[in-house]
């Protein structure tokens, strides 16, 4: 535990380091969140839209910022990094659990994930976007997305020990970002097209998304926030499980 | 050999086949090495002969396919974690994290080999100086020098005290003042009772720096003994008064042919 403590830290300290990586991580999210609430908040005016809840529409796209967010992570990246030049090997060679490598990124991607959802979230409130659910709400809020944030990174670390290949590493994020999408990130999941919905019904994310969003439309609706968090927790063990198996039978 | 007779590195038919999309390749075919305690052992061969095929398994980064080895008494296969107390690696990338300072990579191995904080700074300072990169050592590896990297590569490979150094060519690609500091600060570190397990391609900082070396050529040892030994066995093998040098005993070994009268093994030809 102290070997994945000592790497986590050093993780931070680089991300400290790069303060220009973390702007960039949330100026897209935030962007799109811009972006998507101009172009469409007007369709759904908040008086008139009854799954807004009294808010506007601003407040309906947070969650998907929040995702976004959280999946811009750069474990994978430096993972691969340490792997194409020695460094990784450098680190296997020293008598700490393997593990320890990957966990200790991802112990990074965790307090990034707190820091990054608090600073979006603390920025939304101005623009009139209120947490329905109060401070226990608000804390659940960041939870879930740097959870989330863990287990997406995990995911992409899983491709570069797979690969060791900095190029296969990108393109692997590629594969998995559509499931960022094929969520309903515009409308309520019944609102959708039939094949959209079946999509979004068997997308794990659309629970994740729901979750989040009763935190901020909803006071605590247990059966939506537990779908979350149950959807974090399943893909989280089978990452782990994966990500140590993995690292293990590294050669 | 240290008290109880055992080598400090012990290889014994030792065998490493990767199967690739090209069918199987037999990378390391039964090496036999020992190593003395305290020695400096120089580990040479051409480009894909096997040396760091060898090391890797030497230092638990790569499984052994057959055959076993052992670092100080202790079977890397079945113990990887005591072989890693005991041993320093630096490979032949200078395989350091470029976001770092070079006292904080230092600190960051002394805490995953566990030694105390206080003990930890200490030996960050020390080995940073040992290293001559004590000015340097607060700002970030991105901006070391190749040199530079490479002393900070030894210098983490110290930082827990290990008996036994690997080095997988840690000259390659520096320049001959960076070389010629590299080999005092082996020399330094062999005197205090470390022992060195050298790879190199340079023949000439085998003769320099190695008590014995052993020559490997397509997975198998095909040399093995001091400079010297192996010198004078090759002036006895082809008579006439001319001293070899350790490039001729290495062309010898490796059934390779000199193309130019002086260089290194990168000039030579099949």
């Amino acid at each position: 535990m102290s070997a994945t403590i000592a790497l986590g830290r050093r993780g931070l300290r680089e991300a400290l380091r790069q303060p220009d990586a973390l702007f960039m991580t949330m100026f897209i999210p935030l962007f799109f969140l811009v972006v998507n609430t101009g172009q469409a908040a007007r369709i759904f005016p908040s008086e008139s839209t009854g799954f807004l809840k009294g808010q506007g529409y601003g407040a309906f796209q947070l969650p998907i910022t929040l995702l976004l967010a959280a999946s811009f992570g750069m474990a994978a990246l430096f993972l691969v990094e340490e792997i194409e030049g020695g460094y990784f090997d450098k680190l296997r060679a020293i008598p700490i659990p393997r593990y320890a490598i990957v966990l200790g990124r991802l112990v990074t991607e965790g307090a990034k994930g707190i820091v990054l959802s608090t600073v979006i979230v603390l920025l939304a409130l101005p623009f009139g976007i209120t947490i329905a659910s109060g401070v226990p709400g608000f804390l659940l809020l960041v939870l879930l997305s740097a959870l989330w944030g863990i287990v997406y990174a995990g995911f992409m670390q899983l491709i570069a020990l797979k690969t060791r290949s900095a190029a296969a590493t990108n393109s692997g994020g590629l594969i998995f970002f559509p499931l960022l999408f094929l969520t309903p990130n515009f409308v309520p999941r019944d609102l959708l097209t039939e094949p959209m919905e079946i999509a979004a019904t068997v997308n794990p994310v659309t629970y994740l998304m729901e979750a989040l969003r009763s935190l901020i439309l909803d006071h605590l609706d247990w059966g939506k926030i537990l779908p979350g968090f149950g959807v974090v927790l399943a893909l989280g063990v089978l990452m782990l499980f994966l990500n140590v198996r993995t690292i293990e039978r590294y050669d | 050999m240290y008290e109880d007779g055992r080598p400090a590195v012990l290889a014994e038919g030792l065998f490493k086949h990767f199967t690739g999309r090209d069918g199987d390749v037999e990378a390391v075919r039964g090496v036999d090495l020992r190593v003395r305690s305290g020695e400096i052992f120089g580990f040479l061969g051409p480009n894909g002969a096997g040396k760091s095929t060898t090391v890797r398994m030497l230092t638990t980064l790569l499984t052994i396919t057959s055959g076993r080895a052992e670092v100080m008494g202790v079977d890397v296969a079945r113990k990887p974690d005591e072989a890693r107390r005991r041993i320093g690696v630096a490979l032949q990338e200078a395989g350091l994290d470029p976001r770092q300072t070079g006292r904080e990579l230092l600190v960051l191995h002394g805490r995953l080999f566990g030694l105390s904080p206080a003990r930890t700074a200490e030996r960050a300072e020390k080995l940073l100086a040992l290293v001559e990169l004590g000015d340097a050592a607060d700002r970030v590896i991105k901006g070391y020098s190749g040199g530079m990297q490479r002393r900070l590569d030894l210098a983490a490979a110290l930082v827990h005290e290990p008996e036994v150094l690997f080095l997988d060519e840690p000259t390659t690609g520096l320049d001959p003042a960076s070389r010629l500091t590299i080999w005092e600060e082996l020399r330094r570190i062999n005197s205090h009772g470390t022992t060195v397990f050298l790879t190199t391609q340079y023949l000439e900082e085998a003769d320099q720096l190695c008590d014995r070396i052993a020559i490997i050529d397509s997975g198998r040892i095909v040399r093995e003994g001091t400079p010297q030994q192996l010198k004078a066995e090759l002036r006895e093998r082809r008579g006439g008064d001319e001293e070899p040098t350790l490039d001729d005993v290495f062309l010898d070994a490796t059934g390779r042919t000199r193309t130019r009268a002086a260089g290194e093994v990168q000039e030579v030809t099949a």
